[in-house]
């Protein structure tokens, strides 16, 4: 038992005593002490209803705390799908890209490549040799082998040619059975050499058809970009040269005059 | 309960909604300019359908989405979710072509959280 409750118990006790029933402060003292106890009831029920308006605020601000967590779980949801759908949509461009810009057979550049990257190196003014690179016979491969055959051919020629190149340089298809070879920074006998190391890899590359083995060449056409020469201008020297290393009896490198 | 049919363009799915088999069926790419109109209609023609019939079929052949048609898609999946754990019959049916293994990853992101029956299923 507290302090409080002691004093109360003994005025209580001190009321219900008939030896000050007529005292003068028996009268006041119930009164006060009347007043006392509906103060306590009053300070009783102010504490049980403010508990439960915090109750209730607790309880809302908890709700709304997970109705938060729900949203952002849910924008986190949206955000993270919808940045693969936009990876996925990056890919198939990038793929388009290069599907759009290279050979499905060989894989090489193809020709709108080719002549795109020769095109801005002569629109830089870059000093560079080319070569236009054809299959000798490459008809005859197909009507003796198949066009099966043929594309075989044709990746064999296009790895052999492609393989041994640094990383400025380029070949891209050209046409049916026909390359074009770029070298940045390079002169016509640099040039002469790696066409003429290029053109004596090809056979021994060549695939076997059926335990026989292709027996296939290339005829080169090559030609240095002279002083402010158009990107036709020289295309159309190179493949001057390439038909005068057919005429002159193929597997050979013939330069632009 | 009407069919809803919403012909589809090169931006948008082809939705068909019908209540005799009670499915709905959407294929194609999203990306309009207002996914929310496009859309609302299909989850209020889900609600009144789900408000009568005890089964519905989602058959997708959805491949690109943009960002609000995915919020859109929750939402649907939401409603149906609501319905499964009401006890209705509810299925979704993603196909999706076997050459882009991603698009079955996506669907995978939206199933997940989901106790719906969720099929992913490739195609060709």
């Amino acid at each position: 038992m507290n302090a409080a409750s002691d004093s109360e118990a003994r005025i209580e006790a001190l009321l219900a005593d008939p030896a000050y029933a007529d005292h003068p402060l028996r009268e006041p003292l119930a009164q006060l002490y009347r007043q006392f106890q509906e103060q306590i009831r009053h300070l009783d029920r102010i504490t049980r209803i403010s508990d439960r308006y915090q109750n209730a605020a607790q309880r809302e601000a908890s709700s709304l705390t997970e109705r938060l967590n729900k949203h952002l779980k849910q924008v986190e949801k949206i955000a993270r799908i919808s940045d693969r759908y936009q990876s996925m949509l990056q890919d198939l461009n990038k793929r388009l890209e290069h599907e759009s810009t290279h050979d499905t057979l060989t894989g090489l550049p193809n020709r709108r490549l080719g002549l795109s990257r020769l095109s801005a190196l002569i629109a830089a003014d870059q000093p560079l040799s080319i070569a236009l690179v054809d299959v000798d016979h490459f008809k005859r491969v197909n009507d003796a082998f198949g066009h099966e055959a043929g594309d075989q051919a044709l990746t064999a020629v296009a790895r052999a040619l492609r393989d041994p190149l640094g990383g400025t340089e380029m070949v891209a298809r050209w046409g049916g059975e026909e390359f074009l070879l770029i070298w940045p920074q390079t002169d016509l006998a640099s040039a002469i050499e790696h066409a003429q190391a290029l053109r004596s890899a090809v056979p021994a590359q060549m695939p076997s058809i059926d335990g026989r083995i292709l027996r296939t060449t290339v005829s080169f056409g090559l030609a240095q970009r002279r002083d402010g020469e158009s990107v036709n201008q020289l295309l159309r020297r190179a493949d001057a040269a390439l038909y005068a290393a057919k005429d002159a009896g193929r597997d050979r490198v013939m330069v632009a005059k | 309960m009407t069919d809803l049919k919403i012909a589809g363009s090169t931006s948008t799915p082809t939705i068909q909604c019908t209540a005799q088999p009670s499915r709905v069926h959407m294929k194609g790419d999203s990306y309009p300019e207002n996914a929310f109109d496009l859309f609302q209609p299909v989850l209020q023609w889900m609600e009144a359908q789900l408000a009568s019939a005890d089964t519905l079929t989602m058959d997708l052949e959805l491949v690109y989405l943009n960002t609000s048609s995915v919020r859109i898609m929750m939402d649907l999946f939401d409603t149906l979710e609501e319905a499964h754990k009401d006890g209705r019959k509810v299925i979704v049916n993603w196909y999706y072509d076997a050459r882009n293994e991603r698009v079955a990853e996506l669907a995978e992101e939206f199933k997940e959280d989901l106790t719906l029956p969720f099929h992913i299923l490739p195609q060709g």
